[in-house]
């Protein structure tokens, strides 16, 4: 984690000062990720199955956990999830910020 | 000596052009390069998404995308991809 | 934001969450499971109690559109399970909400 956090855990409840907004464009694939958490995106693995929802975290080995998750197959929407856990290095997949084609 | 160029190094010297990436399975990629890392993980802005099916290429427009880079199989730098080769 | 106030930081912390209770989980070759998860690791391997399998098998007909497979579906029970993590896809806790 870039932002180091005072010693004493925080309450639990407490609203936290909001980090500051990641940069516009990014670069690297991690400047990727890190703007994009808490964004809706779409991830799609190499089965061809896609997962959209909001992007809640990932990790170093590309788990990542998303809300609101819809599974798409061939463009219909087969399972909702309120949270999603994915496994990372799973076959493969990749993602986009959402904003899909406009169809 | 005009030797010993890494292949990243090329990629790098990609980064703000046009690039087109081929997948090992029936998708190719093409868009601006903003960045890779060591495993070619790699973001790709205004980018078209070609998949080749029995019915033809279907041809997909997608925002900034991130590939993994386990599935990349070859890069060809300043191409913008099947429609101009 | 809401990812720091449901007290998630990574991703992991979704199956910590979920210890105890009844998830669902996608594993490679069609195959899906509800069960209790009892415990976890960095590999995904799973122990699950109570577990309902549902396999899907898909039967291309010959010569037919893809529209016109058969999907048979066959479940069975278990009583307690270990999942190899390299199996799979996905886990969903199941709603908070």
């Amino acid at each position: 984690m870039d932002e180091s956090t005072p010693p004493p855990p925080p309450p639990p409840a407490a609203s936290e000062p909001s980090p500051p907004p990641p940069p516009s464009t990014s670069g690297s694939p991690t400047d990727f990720l890190k703007g994009v958490v808490g964004k809706r995106v779409v991830v799609r693995l190499t089965s061809g199955v896609d997962y959209r929802g909001i992007l809640s975290c990932l990790d170093g080995y590309m788990n990542i956990a998303l809300e609101q998750t819809e599974e798409h197959v061939n463009g219909r929407v087969t399972n909702r999830y309120g949270d999603a856990f994915i496994r990372g290095n799973n076959g493969t997949w990749w993602f986009n910020s959402l904003r899909t084609p406009a169809a | 000596m005009a030797s010993q160029i890494l292949p990243l190094e090329l990629i790098d010297r990609c980064i703000g052009s046009r690039i087109w990436v081929i997948m090992k399975n029936d998708r190719e990629f093409t868009g601006t390069l903003l960045g890779f890392d060591d495993f070619v993980n790699m973001v790709l802005e205004d980018v078209t998404e070609y998949e080749t099916t029995p019915q033809g290429r279907k041809k997909t427009t997608l925002n900034q995308t991130l590939l993994n880079g386990n599935n990349i199989c070859m890069l060809i730098p300043g191409s913008s991809g099947p429609e101009d080769a | 934001m809401d990812a720091s106030s449901n007290g998630i930081q990574e991703p992991f912390d979704l199956i910590r969450l979920s210890l105890s209770e009844r998830v669902f989980v996608k594993l490679r070759g069609d195959r899906e499971l509800t069960g209790v998860l009892h415990a976890y690791d960095g590999h995904m391997n799973l122990i699950l109690s109570d577990v309902e399998e549902t396999i899907m098998i898909v039967d291309p007909v010959e010569g037919a559109p893809e529209s016109h497979t058969t999907v048979n579906v066959a479940k069975r029970k278990m009583e307690m399970l270990f999942v190899r993590g390299d199996g799979v896809i996905l886990v969903s806790p199941p709603s908070r909400t």
